[in-house]
């Protein structure tokens, strides 16, 4: 049973890492696109995108402290 | 004294003030004439926007659906999947897991928006432009010039597209320049009438 919990932290771990890094790309993607289309909504998007890249990091650290 | 000649009445034509409206944006704006408050990279000073589009709205029916079915699968699917396992799995997991199907759900939906959002077409007073999120750090920013278009056309086909009116509008333009498509882009006649209009009161046009 330990090793498949290891094994599932290892993946749950890598996997969550990898979204947060996704996330951080969606961010700079998002910046890249309102530098071609300047409009009102593009600052409720660009926090959008950094909330869902902070809800990331966040819990890849949580899954780092309780798994 | 008969009336021989009455002069025009001095209200303005229906017609000639609606050519001149100008329509508020919104985040889900998908079809406005001459839209306030859009700028686009490289929009000269003297350059007008005269349509600008997107996807119509009914294109983003199934990754919302998508996003739903996800946002209820954990209360029917995860009470399945730990009864199923042989010994139970520690709360930490549960909680993270849960979390974990949450937060990509939230991603797949805020990127799908983000590329219905960014998938945007203009039309200028000079120009025709297409430009693409096509995946992550990739975007495509493609133009051609109104002298330069030969052929304009659309298509408007399927169920869906003649309930909800929308269509592609295929743009053929002169020598080696890509031809541009304007994809389920709300009322294609509209935009090909219009882009025809601007073609024809170019100078120098016939």
């Amino acid at each position: 049973m330990t090793i498949v919990l290891t094994t599932l932290k290892v993946f749950t771990l890598v996997g969550l890492g990898l979204y947060a890094i996704f996330a951080g790309i969606m961010i700079r993607q998002e910046q890249l696109m309102a530098d071609v289309l300047e409009e009102g909504f593009e600052p409720i998007l660009r926090l959008l995108t950094i909330l869902h890249f902070a809800a990331a990091v966040g819990l890849f650290i949580l899954a780092l402290m309780i798994l | 004294m008969p009336t021989l000649y009455e002069a025009p009445t001095t209200k303005p034509e229906k017609k000639q003030i609606k050519a001149h409206s100008h329509t508020k944006m919104t985040p889900l704006t998908a079809f406005a004439v001459n839209p306030t408050g859009v700028r686009f990279e490289t929009q000269e000073a003297d350059e007008q926007v005269i349509l600008f589009l997107r996807q119509h709205l009914i294109i983003n029916v199934p990754w919302i659906a998508l996003t739903i079915l996800f946002l209820l699968a954990p209360s029917i699917l995860f009470p399945l999947i730990l009864q199923s396992l042989p010994a139970p799995l520690p709360f930490g997991y549960v909680l993270v897991g849960t979390l974990s199907w949450y937060l990509v759900t939230a991603g797949f939906a805020l990127f799908n928006f983000l590329h219905w959002f960014f998938n945007i077409y203009i039309v200028t007073n000079e120009r025709v432009i297409d430009i693409d999120f096509q995946y992550l750090l990739f975007k495509r920013f493609s133009q051609a010039e109104l002298e330069r278009i030969q052929d304009i056309s659309y298509t408007a086909g399927g169920i869906f597209a003649t309930i909800f009116h929308y269509g592609n509008v295929y743009i053929q333009t002169a020598g080696a320049l890509p031809n541009l498509e304007f994809l389920a882009v709300p009322r294609p006649d509209k935009v090909v009438e219009k882009i025809r209009n601007l073609m024809e009161n170019l100078p120098g046009a016939i």
